[in-house]
């Protein structure tokens, strides 16, 4: 799996989760002594190794959280999340543990977005062009790509491979983290300090789900198919409505208040820290249940079903909130369906919708200066009020 | 091993001793540390003792740029070489050392989001491809910004373990310096922190301490048992001890209290209660839905533990405040500085003319975008075989490598006027408060600021004059204003703060100035009725003090009015009676309010 993105290198974010073998200099490095080996005589105690994530299940409380992570991971469709709250409540290690307990994918060898062998039609220029030989079919987890806030376009879109300009004179396209993205999930920590020009990109993109590239003389379309899961802070800035639209779900996080639950955090916070791999290893049947529990969900999600009673109250719900648009009614069923496909269930019935109209509709809800109540508890109001009308 | 600590010093200077001996330690296990200090030998003090620890020190300047700092290509040495040549990014050659961030206070968004996450993730990513590198490092954030200042900026100081304050240290007290670890010692130490032992106990304390101070992130107790070891194991223990957790307490829990504990009332009941519940206390001793791992350890602490870790700590963490933060405390008001952060933010924005540079971004000159010439060299440069396989003379420039100037300025203001026209506000008062909103929009236009005026008087308010600099149709709007009328104040409240919601959209700082006596009485609904009236009013204040704008009552009833008063501090709005508007006072004090807008 490490040797996925080899070309363009721009693959090791995806693979960095993971992958525990030592890191391959590249060809060129001018600085010799430099860097990119663990200088073990200075990290001494307590050893982080890289790639080891914190294993998803062992994470404390933040149940709302949780839920949308995996309904999201069950069905893709869903949308986005976004997670907004306080800091140091976990939010990134969460979204950061998600990429390893979903089951890992098959991808085309050497093709840059990470195709889909099994499906032909969905496939990038480069998988089609490529269409004659047989595919070799590589399998690697799922990607979680971090966009970080200053990101420039070049990186985020893609651009020229100046490497490939540089040494050999060739005009090649260099993807950007947008096609490492690709069937998996692009995490953006702050969304709501991002720049405005990458905004504008990502609600283009997050909707269309390809990303259309005419710059530097090079006219690409790639697919670009992801969850956008984004974290923030509320009080430092709002988001522009739009990108707000393309989160199907959102959540608030707050700090645990119960001492039980601090202390819980803190305790398996330290044992990761002080040993990764056994910590890893302990919860790793945990880990495992809760796949196996997605993996099914998946494939019951098909046969689940919805009946017209709830589809009534799901429109009669968002007619009641005034939502606007059609997306709030359709995220919600999807929602709905996933979560009852995560509980086993064969049907829709009001208590999926109940659990996650929340999530779903939270963001969407237009504001009502009066009301001071959380938009939490009005959705859990409305819910209600539908509910026994 | 630390050298002689008299007691008389002080102890902040010690805790920046012991930060020290941390740094050495274990850089990255505690995340780093924040140092607010002035320019000056205290601070240079500290800094030649870190720079003897013999951890890498690595300092990165604000400006960086993100090839650096992350890695990438190296420009000059592949077109000297024609073979592609990366550089190691300053994260990555930084690990398992110290970087130091000089001016930390004025990092850039983008720069703060890089280093956190490659703290977060222990790893950093070359720009341009190439191999994930390791890179575990602590920081030492220098920040020299005043109290009213924005410090750092709060997602860094988050993760920052350990908060020092040396404003007030001086130079004499700077002079004692701690003795730091020799090399077979530090292996020693490292051994017992691998090994270190902690109790349930002292989990629980550390956690119970952080929730009585209101630290809420879950990083700080996290950092404050890491601290907790790390000091145990530095002063040769195997186990940890009171006096580490109050070590932890103090670096970790003291500089981030947002308020005092709550001890004297629901704690006076509770000693009786816990000695009565004694018995079952072991059992119950982490509270609810506790795994049973927890409970494996707690008798054998019971005798030490009987008094409650967590009041020694908490008195340990009070000490260490500062007599100023205490009071601040006290009164209820946040003394955190990450309070102070947050709100500040957002008063600069992107512009293509003046303020601060930014890096450059691609784009087409024109319509006022300048382009920045070495950018575009830059960007141009590794093309230049692609474009001439011939192998030219000129430079080949295309307009895709065209990048163009950037900066940051402050947003520019907008005052909002919001005039009570009704018959309550006599018409005296009326054309008074027209000259001084003349005499603001004069002042205003030489600033390049506009302004913005609502009247309100019989059944609602009306937006008089939009968002303007224009001095003429201001002046004719306000002359043709008739009074008289219901005061709609919960309209008026409305009205202003709708604007003030589209002014911030489009990138401006919006300010409120209302003029009225607070006595509303017409509701939001533009029916009559005193009561409904003020509820509407009193709810809108509080809708407008939860985005926090500037604002300013001037109250303009001959004597001050209880109502107006208590409707300003709902909106969180600067409260001043002026009986007589008079325009010249009127724009001092909005000039005040501007103030530290400005200075921000």
């Amino acid at each position: 799996m490490p040797s996925l993105h080899a070309t363009s290198g721009l693959g090791s974010y995806s693979s960095q989760t993971c992958t525990s073998q030592p890191s391959k200099l590249p060809a060129g490095v001018s600085d010799g002594n430099a860097p990119l080996m663990h200088k073990d005589g200075l990290t001494t105690g307590p050893t982080r190794s890289m790639a080891l994530t914190f294993p998803f299940s062992a994470i404390v409380g933040q149940q709302e959280m949780m839920l949308a992570i995996q309904i999201v991971a069950v069905d893709f469709s869903v949308g986005g999340v976004l997670v907004l709250g306080d800091r140091g409540t976990g939010k990134s290690t969460a979204v950061r543990a998600l990429a390893d307990l979903l089951p890992p994918i098959k991808v085309v060898k050497d093709c840059p977005y990470g195709c889909d062998p099994s499906k032909t039609g969905a496939q990038c220029p480069q998988c089609l062009s490529s269409r004659t030989g047989k595919l070799v079919i590589l399998t690697r987890p799922v990607p979680m790509v971090d966009l970080p806030l200053g990101a420039t376009e070049d990186r985020v879109v893609g651009a020229l491979d100046l490497e490939k300009a540089l040494s050999q004179g060739i005009k090649e396209f260099a993807p950007g983290l947008l096609a490492q993205a690709n069937r998996g999930f692009l995490y953006i920590d702050e969304v709501n300090l991002l720049e405005d020009h990458i905004v504008d990109l990502l609600i283009d993109v997050a909707a269309s789900g390809e990303n259309l590239v005419e710059r530097e003389g090079l006219s690409i379309r790639h697919p670009a198919r992801f969850v956008l899961v984004g974290s923030g802070n509320p009080e430092e800035g709002e988001l522009r409505p739009q990108l707000l639209d393309r989160f199907g779900l959102s959540v608030e996080v707050k700090t645990p208040q119960d001492l039980a639950q601090r202390v819980q955090v803190v305790r398996r916070r330290d044992a990761f820290e002080r040993n990764p791999q056994a910590f890893r290893d302990e919860w790793e049947p945990a880990n495992h249940k809760l796949r196996q529990r997605i993996v099914k969900a998946r494939k019951l999600i098909a046969n689940v079903d919805v009946g017209d009673d709830v589809m009534m109250l799901i429109a009669r719900l968002c007619q009641q909130l005034g939502t606007d648009g059609l997306r709030a009614e359709l995220t919600l069923i999807r929602a709905s369906r996933a979560y009852a496909a995560l509980q086993g269930d064969a049907k829709v019935d009001v208590s999926h919708v109940r659990m996650v109209a929340p999530l779903a509709l939270r963001h969407r809800l237009r504001r009502n200066p009066l009301d001071d109540t959380g938009s939490g508890a009005r959705v859990q109001r409305a819910v209600e009020e539908v509910l026994t009308a | 091993m630390t050298g002689a600590e008299p007691s008389a010093l002080d102890p902040r200077w010690l805790d920046a001793q012991f930060a020290l001996i941390a740094l050495q330690m274990d850089p990255a296990g505690f995340c780093g540390v924040w140092l607010r200090a002035g320019h000056g030998p205290v601070r240079d003090a500290w800094l030649e003792q870190l720079q003897a620890t013999g951890c890498g020190v690595c300092k990165i300047p604000a400006q960086v740029d993100e090839d650096r700092l992350l890695g990438g290509i190296d420009l000059a040495g592949t077109l000297r070489t024609g073979v592609v040549v990366y550089q190691a990014g300053l994260l990555s050659s930084a690990d398992g050392g110290v970087i130091l961030l000089p001016m930390a206070e004025r990092l850039t968004a983008q720069l703060v989001s890089h280093l956190c996450q490659a703290q977060d993730r222990g790893v950093v990513l070359p720009r341009h491809g190439g191999v994930a590198a390791t890179s575990r490092f602590g920081l030492v954030a220098l920040d020299e910004s005043d109290e009213d200042e924005p410090g750092l900026c709060a997602a860094l100081a988050d993760r920052l373990g350990i908060w020092l304050d040396l404003r007030e240290t001086t130079l004499a007290q700077s002079a004692q310096r701690v003795t730091l670890l020799q090399p077979q010692e530090m292996a020693k130490a490292k051994l017992r922190l691998q090994a270190m032992h902690h109790e349930p106990q002292h989990l629980q304390a550390l956690c119970e301490v952080s929730m009585a101070l209101g630290v809420d992130s879950l990083r700080a107790c996290s950092a404050a048992l890491r601290l907790a070891c790390l000091h145990a194991s530095v002063h040769g223990r195997d186990a940890l001890d009171d006096e580490d957790l109050a070590a932890a307490v103090r670096l970790v829990f003291g500089p981030r209290a947002t308020r005092m504990p709550q001890q004297e009332s629901p704690d006076e009941p509770s000693p009786e209660a816990k000695s009565a519940s004694e018995p079952d206390n072991d059992n119950a001793f982490p509270p609810p839905p506790p795994p049973s791992e927890e409970t494996e350890g707690s008798d054998a602490f019971e005798g030490e533990m009987e008094q409650a870790p967590k009041d020694v700590l908490l008195a340990a963490a009070l000490a260490s405040l500062p007599p100023k933060l205490l009071d601040s405390l006290l009164v209820g008001h946040t003394g955190s500085p990450n309070a102070k952060v947050s709100g500040s933010k957002g008063q600069t924005m992107r512009g293509l003319q003046r303020g601060r540079p930014l890096a450059p971004r691609p784009g087409k000159p024109g319509a006022g975008r300048r382009l920045h010439l070495l950018a575009t060299l830059r960007a141009a440069a590794p093309k230049q075989r692609l474009r001439k396989p011939w192998g030219g003379g000129r430079i080949a420039i295309r307009a895709e490598d065209f990048q163009l100037h950037r900066f940051e300025q402050h947003r520019p203001t907008c005052l909002i006027f919001a005039l009570d026209a009704s018959g309550s506000a006599a018409q005296q008062r009326l054309a008074e408060a027209k000259g001084a909103v003349e005499l603001l929009l004069e002042q205003s236009y030489s600033r390049r600021d506009s302004v913005c005026v609502i009247a309100f008087r019989g059944t609602q308010a009306q937006l008089l004059l939009p968002p303007t600099r224009s001095l003429v149709r201001a002046k004719r709007e306000l002359a043709g204003l008739p009074g008289g009328g219901g005061t709609p104040l919960a309209s008026a409240i409305q009205t202003a703060y709708m604007q003030a919601d589209m002014l911030q959209r489009n990138g401006s700082t919006p300010m409120l100035v209302l003029l009225s006596d607070g006595r509303a009485n017409v509701a939001l609904s533009g029916v009559g009725g005193r009561a409904q009236a003020q509820a509407d009013a009193q709810a809108w204040a509080l809708r407008w003090h939860g985005k926090r704008f500037a604002s300013l009552w001037i109250d303009t009833s001959k004597q001050p009015d209880p109502l107006a008063q208590q409707l300003a501090a709902r909106m969180g709005a600067r409260y001043v009676p002026m009986p007589y508007v008079d325009a010249r006072r009127m724009a001092s004090v909005v000039e005040n309010l501007r103030h530290p807008l400005a200075s921000a």
